[in-house]
């Protein structure tokens, strides 16, 4: 046996341990236990025993009926392409577990034609707009005082705080919004009714962060478990 | 070796080839691929109508007949200190509410120009279209290229007294002289596709009963904590202090709607029928 041909079958050993190492690291990773080691960041605040499954649910279809559909898609055989590996993830799979039927600002009704300018900046159609998941916080938005953007023109006849809603709205206090509604409306909490007893916004955005409720443990409704199976 | 690396590449080539292109699996569903051929303007009038009927029966039968035998209902009705129900727009919103849980995404909303919440007042686009529908008192049908949505505005027509009562009587409401038969503001149907087809229009009239039927059930599971709870079975508000079973309401709800629905059904069975007969003759 001439070097040359040692040399090929040590490249071939090589070849076949690399892929071998490849694919038993791969089944691995793959491992619902191990789904912490390809996550795209942390879990948000409540969301950390949530596996990966229960959000990311498989595509209808094997991979070649998949690759098929979008390639007739492609190719004009089909009206719409199929979806690959994993179906998006939208606001169904956030409501499976938070849909409440006492929902002050429940996602849908941003998508009447009405909100269409809120849509453009904040885009509060879609859960993830301000729960983006993956980012380790509760609330994922930047700012307190996006009430402005739906209620310049909120008035109250018979107005119950000391210091009226339309003149917090002249003075744009848009921050204090918060300080006393949260905004899906599901805390069991008195609503002050002086300006001076309202949540501060450095404990409103400590919570948006990821802190503890200043709005109180008491609820509506407590989210749902996921499904045993999706464990 | 020439001919053997053509004669490999050409039978990955053809491999490749199956693999993607012959339907060895059953080729995936595509959505719509049933024919839609109904356009949704015929869908949202038909499910406008229904959801007129069902007003009407809650406003009158429930609602208005409702308080003079001592019945309540608020706005603020799932407040748990508040013995009450739901008041015709909220007796809506209930529905639309009860429409998105399902994967058909048929909406429904209320507004008005003059609306008790403020925030509930039209704006922008949806606002010029009322003004419209107001002065010609025709539904008003749009499209929205953000959302996708084609879209319905429907008048909302002051039908009973008590629509009447309740808003001019309302200390938020910013205008007190309405009248029976006022346009008091505009519902509005959101749907993704410009047509629709048989199966689909049907889906959408289960979503919309389905959402009537939860809207009830809500009200009856706030009822049955009343302090005083209303006796529910058979008997109607007219009869005294009764409410009838959810499958007594959505029976009533069925008689409503069934003189306009089903001959609409019908003639799109019809229609169908004869497309397929001439279809055949063509062939022939």
């Amino acid at each position: 046996m001439n070097n040359r041909a040692t040399f090929r079958i040590h490249q071939h050993r090589a070849y076949a341990t690399g892929i071998a190492i490849g694919l038993v690291s791969l089944c691995l990773l793959l491992l619902p236990e191990n789904d912490r080691f390809h996550v795209r960041g942390p879990m948000n605040t409540g969301h950390e025993k949530i596996k990966c499954g229960s959000c990311h649910k498989e595509a209808p279809g094997t991979l070649r009926q998949q690759i098929q559909a979008n390639l007739h898609f492609i190719f004009a055989q089909r009206n719409h392409p199929a979806d690959f590996g994993h179906r998006p993830v939208g606001n169904e799979n956030c409501l499976f577990c938070h849909e409440r039927p006492n929902d002050r600002h429940p996602v849908y009704r941003f998508l009447e034609p009405r909100f269409q300018k809120t849509r453009e900046s904040l885009k509060p159609q879609y859960c993830i707009s301000c729960h983006a998941e993956h980012h380790g916080q509760r609330v994922t938005l930047a700012e307190i005082g996006y009430c402005s953007q739906c209620h310049k023109k909120t008035r109250l006849r018979k107005d119950p705080l000391d210091v009226p809603h339309d003149k917090l709205i002249v003075l744009k206090q848009w921050n204090s919004c918060l300080g006393c509604h949260d905004f899906h409306g599901n805390h069991i909490r008195p609503v002050p009714k002086r300006v001076d007893r309202i949540i501060t916004a450095k404990n409103i955005y400590a919570y948006f962060d990821g802190g503890l409720s200043p709005y109180g443990n008491q609820l509506h409704y407590k989210a749902k478990k996921e499904p045993e199976n999706d464990r | 070796m020439t001919d053997k690396s053509f004669w490999i590449k050409l039978l990955g080539l053809v491999c490749l080839g199956i693999y993607l292109f012959a339907s060895a699996p059953p080729p995936l569903d595509d959505k719509q691929a049933q024919s839609a051929t109904i356009p949704v303007q015929q869908m949202f009038t038909l499910l406008q109508q229904e959801n007129a009927a069902v007003r009407m029966l809650w406003t009158k039968e429930i609602v208005g007949t409702g308080q003079k035998v001592g019945l309540k209902f608020d706005e603020h009705w799932r407040d748990k200190d508040l013995d009450a129900g739901p008041l015709p727009a909220l007796f809506l919103r209930e529905t639309a509410k009860s429409m998105e849980t399902s994967p058909i995404q048929i909406s429904l909303f209320l507004g008005s120009d003059y609306p008790i919440s403020p925030d509930n007042r039209f704006e922008g686009l949806q606002q010029e279209k009322f003004r419209v529908l107001r002065m010609s008192q025709q539904p008003q049908f749009f499209y929205m290229a953000d959302t996708t949505r084609y879209i319905a505005m429907f008048a909302d027509v002051a039908v009973a007294a008590p629509c009447v009562d309740c808003h001019n009587k309302h200390e938020q409401s910013p205008k007190h002289d309405w009248r029976l038969q006022d346009v008091m503001g505009g519902t509005t149907w959101m749907y993704p596709s410009p047509a629709v087809s048989l199966e689909e229009l049907i889906s959408v009239i289960i979503v919309l009963h389905r959402g009537f039927h939860d809207a009830y059930a809500a009200y009856l599971e706030k009822a049955k904590t009343f302090v005083h709870p209303p006796v529910i079975g058979e008997r109607w508000p007219r009869d005294g202090y009764f409410l009838p079973s959810a499958e007594v309401f959505m029976q009533e709800v069925l008689v409503r709607t069934a003189p306009h629905t089903l001959p609409f059904l019908g003639s799109l069975v019809d229609s169908a029928e004869n497309a397929e007969k001439s279809h055949d003759v063509v062939d022939q």
